[in-house]
């Protein structure tokens, strides 16, 4: 194996809390509260055996008694104060090290290539920002201040065993080989088990997405076997997995379960305190504090053992949170300039991939789209089509030539001020939990009731707005938009665009998933859209883009072919072939052979 | 408790009896481990007699050890449970989920989120039998321990042993409450987590936007308000459970303390023995330890509570019945009688009281806005679902006569999103006949005009679909689809617009193929764009669950007033203006 070796986990864990240097203040405070609240538990239990023990006096002294039982008050009480304190703000250290750590997330996705996130892709995204956060609460909130109780107090436990009596110390250290054999055999990392499991588990969940997924066509099209057959085998060797892991650690379970609790070393001191009573080495006291402290050390064992897992469960997320906030921002200009006018031109472009090597994915592409006109990229998928689109905004720097927007390198200018002359229109229209006007307005938050109401007329969207939704702009459109048609949705986002007044739209398969009653209102919005702004209008269904004043055909990313409809059509090059297909399709239908001729229907 | 126990039996499934076996030895070890405490009695008297009496002494330590000994025989017993069957109660778990799913009515699964009843296969499944093979043994001990303590202690002296009843008594109520209060915060977080995942999500998505307007970065305002409240929610939740935890800690803590004093009185006035005190104390130093457990363990009985009965809900969904078993359908005409059906939950039906005839190689196409359920008459034919009333027929026979399966035996579909498993190209194909021949196969591959591309892949029909995955374009994975319908050569074909997202040159191979399919069959199609069904037998125009317009292309043209017409010349408009 060649791969680097990722950091340890509690290494990551905790660079990633400097990161919140308030954060680290409290959980160092929460530790030595952990540290003072072990040693005051201790301090509670010998005062309780020194009360007892006082009993065993020729001529007990009352007043002895009430003092260490007023010790043992206030050594418990205090211990258990706390670590109740320890423990709150342990907690809120942590809870507020998710609030830093997002908003310090969500920074760095602001300053990333738009492009880097979207192939990151939002899913992914999500669960780092908000699931592997989350998982660093365990290690953060309970494992940190744990090192406090934890270790402080059997430490303790074993000092005042040493000082008020040695001998009884070696007996509770006859139990140590044990428990260090223990603990050697827990905490070791089953790597390749463990790695085995997680390979089988993933395995078993992609089956069952499969088999969930497929469902409708398993039903329709198989008897059960293949499928179900697949699903079987999945589990079977995660049960195998699993058998095999348990198998290794079974003779570390058993032993853990059989010496990690207190009686066995309850019974090794009192087996122990049978012949130095009778020696009169030790006071029947000292064998009360060892009944009571004596076991405190095995005790923090089993503790020990889930720290290491919440480590080990959170190594992987901390690992990826890490990975993404060091992520290299797109770097901004240092004296940045203002596009002057609403050209578009493409010199020399050549892009791929950063993660893909091979094939660029454009290759020398020029273009020019001037002010006001109209621009259709075509090709088969793949071409590089939706590539070119997001050149423009900047989604991704070029490898060679340049991007410019009105006369100005891309480059130079600040990517919010590009941002602000862009309007994307995509297959997938993109909408907010929050109501109507909200999601119109996210374009220019400083618009009006009236400029908001003026740009949803002109995208065709008041109408259904104020008839068919409840409280009109005040409805809500549910997560991502849900409660909406998809052609409702895509009409709000051509009224953001249109409110937004960019001076160029790109236009990228905006009508693909349109129904027949929306497309033609969704069309017309269109039209008012980009009326008199610079157009780059991606398209499949070549009728829509016959008029407009280039069309560019993408293939292998590089431009063929490049001209209007007409002319392109005459040429007999690989845009007539495009729209001979074209037109073939459109006059398909089922059943053809009793079809009539449909161009006469029209 | 009853029901965690009734869902545990239910979940161990083939295992009960060796589950039952294990509760009972592990409630035998814990009473031994209580007997092991009570043996310190004795043990400490002689210890603490002046002088001490050795030989009585180690026969108690022998005692002591025996127990000790023999808690942990049972413990071993108890355990092997976990290591000899959790992976097998996981693995039946499994398969009888996955045995479920496949009966369930496809409604029933089409209500859950694929994510949901992955979640419920994989990870409830195995909090569930961790819950069995564990978190059972643990609550026995948890339960039993004080309990049999507080037993122990009473009997030695009736006074010290209520100093702990009362102080058991006393933090009982908290413990309850920690479980409500969890619960309250459990589900409030929940919530936050939802709201903020969702946000994320959208931040990411219109990252452009909000660029654009200076609402991205660490202050975005999208984000501010739900990272606050999900830190509020996390905190108050914690808060508010760890509370009573505390209390119940500081109550035995306390009565420890008095149990110190009041013993030490009671020996001082020479009412107790000392040695019994001596007993006691260690005895009851040990009472913290499970209480202060507690508190963890609600939110694992929480988790494995709810993984329980999501894995118990899933195992109990009925099959469709089958009413009468009636004669396998010899013609296939297919025949909607008065149906009237509405999806589970929803008031509103989507379809009433509808009418349909669909002659025996007949082509009809359904048409009309999204919503008025143009799908729902498709599904019903595949007895998706059963429809409240009415009777939907297949070559005459009343579908709730026939199993699912057989249902389906004569029906191919062919869906807009196409879904390809895992597996070679062949196997996808041959998915309904998997003993057909290279032959067959590649017969049906030629008439979907897959057969040319499949050729070329670098393993031809055995190249796997997952290891090229993105390569195939939407075009070849439905020709894929299409000529796995073809090899299936069912009487009754199905489409639910297929060419809808594919580019221009794709789909005219797609046309071809499809045409190819539809030959001589029974065949409904869902259109969205009317020119592609034009030459229909009969198309019938749904709106709001009811036929509202049939009749052949040119007669519905005839209506000028129709939707029918309506939708024509607003598609005749979209196709000829321009963009």
């Amino acid at each position: 194996m060649t791969r680097e070796r990722p950091p340890g986990g509690l290494r990551t864990v905790l660079d990633l809390v400097a990161l919140a240097p308030a954060v680290r203040t409290r959980l160092r405070r929460a530790a030595l509260l952990g540290v003072v609240g072990g040693v005051s538990a201790v301090a509670g239990f010998v005062s309780a055996a020194f009360a007892v023990g006082e009993l065993f006096a020729d001529h007990p002294s009352g007043e002895a008694v009430t003092a260490w039982a007023c010790g043992a008050l206030a050594g418990l009480v205090t211990g258990f104060a706390c670590r109740l304190l320890a423990e709150h703000l342990a907690h809120e250290a942590s809870y507020r090290l998710e609030v830093e750590l997002r908003r310090a997330l969500a920074g760095v996705l602001a300053r990333m290539p738009l492009g880097e996130v979207q192939r990151l892709g939002s899913g992914r995204i999500k669960k780092i920002v908000q699931d592997d956060v989350k998982s660093l609460h365990n290690v953060v909130a309970d494992a940190l201040p744990f090192v406090g109780s934890g270790v402080a107090q059997p430490l303790a436990a074993l000092l005042a065993l040493g000082v008020v009596q040695w001998r009884l110390l070696l007996a509770v250290l006859l139990i140590v080989p044990v428990a260090m054999i223990c603990l050697s055999l827990l905490s070791r990392d089953y790597t390749e088990q463990r790695e085995r499991y997680n390979t089988a588990s993933e395995n078993v969940n992609a089956a069952v997405v499969e088999f969930v997924q497929g469902m409708p066509v398993v039903r329709t099209f198989d008897d059960g076997q293949a499928s179900f057959g697949r699903f079987a085998a999945a589990v079977g060797e995660f049960t195998e997995s699993v058998a095999g892991w348990l198998a290794t650690s079974r003779a570390s379970g058993l032993l853990t379960r059989l010496f990690i609790v207190p009686l066995p070393t309850l019974l090794v001191i009192a087996a122990g305190a049978v012949p130095m009573l009778e020696m009169g080495w030790i006071r029947p006291r000292d064998l009360l504090l060892g009944l009571l402290v004596g076991a405190m050390p095995i005790e923090a064992i089993a503790p020990l053992m889930h720290l290491t897992n919440y480590i080990n469960d959170s190594k992987a997320g901390a690992i990826r949170i890490r990975e993404l906030l060091d992520r290299p921002p797109l770097p901004e200009p240092e004296h940045p300039r203002e596009p002057e006018g609403s050209a578009v031109a493409l010199e020399q472009v050549v892009f791929r991939y950063a993660a893909e090597r091979g094939e660029p994915v454009l290759d020398g592409i020029d273009l020019d789209i001037p002010a006001g006109t109209v621009c259709a990229l075509v090709g088969p998928s793949g071409a590089g089509k939706s590539t070119v689109a997001r050149l423009i905004p900047r989604f991704h720097d070029v490898d060679s030539g340049v991007v410019r927007v009105g006369g100005v390198d891309v480059r130079d200018i600040r990517s919010e001020v590009l941002l602000r002359h862009v309007a994307l229109v995509f297959q997938d229209p993109f909408l907010v939990a929050g109501t109507v006007a909200e999601n119109i307005r996210l374009a220019r938050p400083g618009a009006t009731d009236d400029e908001v109401r003026a740009a949803a007329r002109a995208a065709a969207a008041h109408d259904f707005i104020v008839d068919e939704l409840p409280e009109g702009y005040d409805s809500q459109v549910g997560e991502r938009g849900g409660l909406l048609s998809g052609g409702q949705r895509q009409r709000i986002t051509i009224a953001r665009a249109i409110l937004s007044e960019a001076p160029i739209v790109i236009l990228d398969e905006a009508t693909a998933f349109a129904d027949p009653e929306n497309e033609a209102a969704i069309q017309q919005a269109l039209a008012r859209l980009t009326r008199g702004r610079t157009v780059l209008i991606i398209a499949h269904r070549l009728n829509t883009i016959v008029d407009v004043d280039q069309i560019a055909v993408l293939d292998g990313g590089r431009i063929v072919e490049r001209g209007r409809h007409a002319d392109l059509v005459a040429a007999g090059g690989r845009y007539a072939r495009l729209w001979a297909c074209h037109t073939e399709a459109a006059r398909w239908g089922l059943a053809a052979a009793r079809t009539p001729n449909l161009e006469a229907t029209r | 408790m009853r029901r965690i126990l009734r869902l545990m039996l239910t979940a161990a499934g083939p295992y009960a009896a060796q589950f039952r076996t294990t509760l009972r030895v592990s409630l035998a070890a814990t009473l031994v481990q209580a007997a092991a405490y009570a043996s310190f009695v004795p043990l400490l008297a002689e210890l603490t007699r002046d002088p001490v009496r050795a030989g009585r002494a180690w026969l108690w330590v022998g005692v002591l050890a025996v127990l000790v000994a023999v808690e942990a025989a049972l413990r071993v017993r108890e355990m092997a449970f976990t290591y000899d069957y959790w992976h097998l109660v996981t693995h039946s778990t499994r398969l009888r989920l996955g045995a479920s799913l496949r009966s369930m009515p496809q409604q029933e699964l089409a209500r859950r989120a694929a994510g949901d009843l992955t979640a419920v296969v994989g990870a409830n499944a195995t909090t569930a039998s961790g819950a069995i093979s564990s978190l059972s043994t643990l609550f026995v001990q948890l339960v039993t321990v004080p309990a049999v303590l507080g037993v122990v202690v009473l009997a030695l002296d009736w006074r010290l042993g209520l100093v702990l009843v009362a102080a058991t008594l006393a933090a009982l109520p908290l413990v309850r409450q920690v479980q409500r209060r969890s619960n309250a915060g459990f589900h409030r977080v929940d919530e936050a987590d939802a709201a903020l995942s969702g946000r994320i999500v959208e931040y990411v998505q219109g990252l452009p936007v909000l660029k654009a307007t200076g609402q991205a970065g660490a202050d975005s305002p999208r984000l501010a308000a739900v990272l606050t409240d999900q830190q509020q929610a996390q905190a108050r939740s914690n808060r508010s459970a760890s509370l009573p935890v505390a209390g119940a800690q500081l109550l035995v803590q306390l009565a420890f303390v008095i149990l110190v004093a009041v013993g030490a009185a009671l020996v001082l006035d020479a009412r107790l023995s000392l040695a019994v005190l001596v007993a006691v104390v260690v005895t009851a130093a040990r009472f913290a330890e499970p209480l202060s457990m507690a508190a963890t363990m609600t939110k694992l009985f929480e988790q494995s509570e709810a993984a329980l009965s999501r894995v118990d809900e899933v195992l109990t969904v009925a099959p469709l019945t089958v009413t009468a078993p009636g004669a396998a359908p010899t013609t296939f005409d297919l025949g909607f009688e008065q149906v009237t059906f509405a999806y589970d939950g929803q008031d509103e039906p989507t379809l009433t009281e509808l009418d349909l005839t669909i002659p025996e190689r007949s082509l009809t196409a359904l048409v009309g806005p999204s919503g008025s359920g143009k799908t729902t008459i498709t599904k019903l034919i595949s007895r998706f679902a059963d429809p409240q009333h009415g009777t939907v027929r297949l070559g005459g026979t009343d579908l709730r006569t026939l199993r699912p399966d057989e249902v389906l035996r004569h029906i191919a579909v062919v869906f807009q999103d196409v879904y390809l498993f895992d597996d070679t190209i062949r196997a996808n194909i041959a998915l309904a006949r998997p003993d057909a021949t290279d032959d067959e196969i590649e017969a049906a591959a030629r008439a979907a005009n897959a057969h040319e591309f499949v050729r070329r892949l670098p393993d031809g029909y055995l190249t796997r679909v997952g290891e090229i995955g993105s390569a195939l374009s939407g075009g070849e994975r439905q020709r894929i689809s299409i000529a796995r319908a073809i090899l299936k050569d069912a009487p009754v074909v199905l489409l639910d617009e297929p060419t809808a997202a594919l580019d221009t040159e794709s789909e005219v191979v797609v046309q071809q193929a499809i045409d190819r399919l539809v030959a001589g069959k029974t065949v409904v199609v869902i259109a969205h764009r009317l020119s592609t069904v034009v030459g229909a037998d009969q198309i019938l125009v749904i709106d709001g669950g009811r036929v509202t317009q049939r009749g052949t292309h040119h007669e519905l043209l005839d209506e000028p007033e129709g939707r029918y017409a309506r939708m024509w010349a607003a598609q005749v408009a979209a196709r000829t203006s321009t963009g």
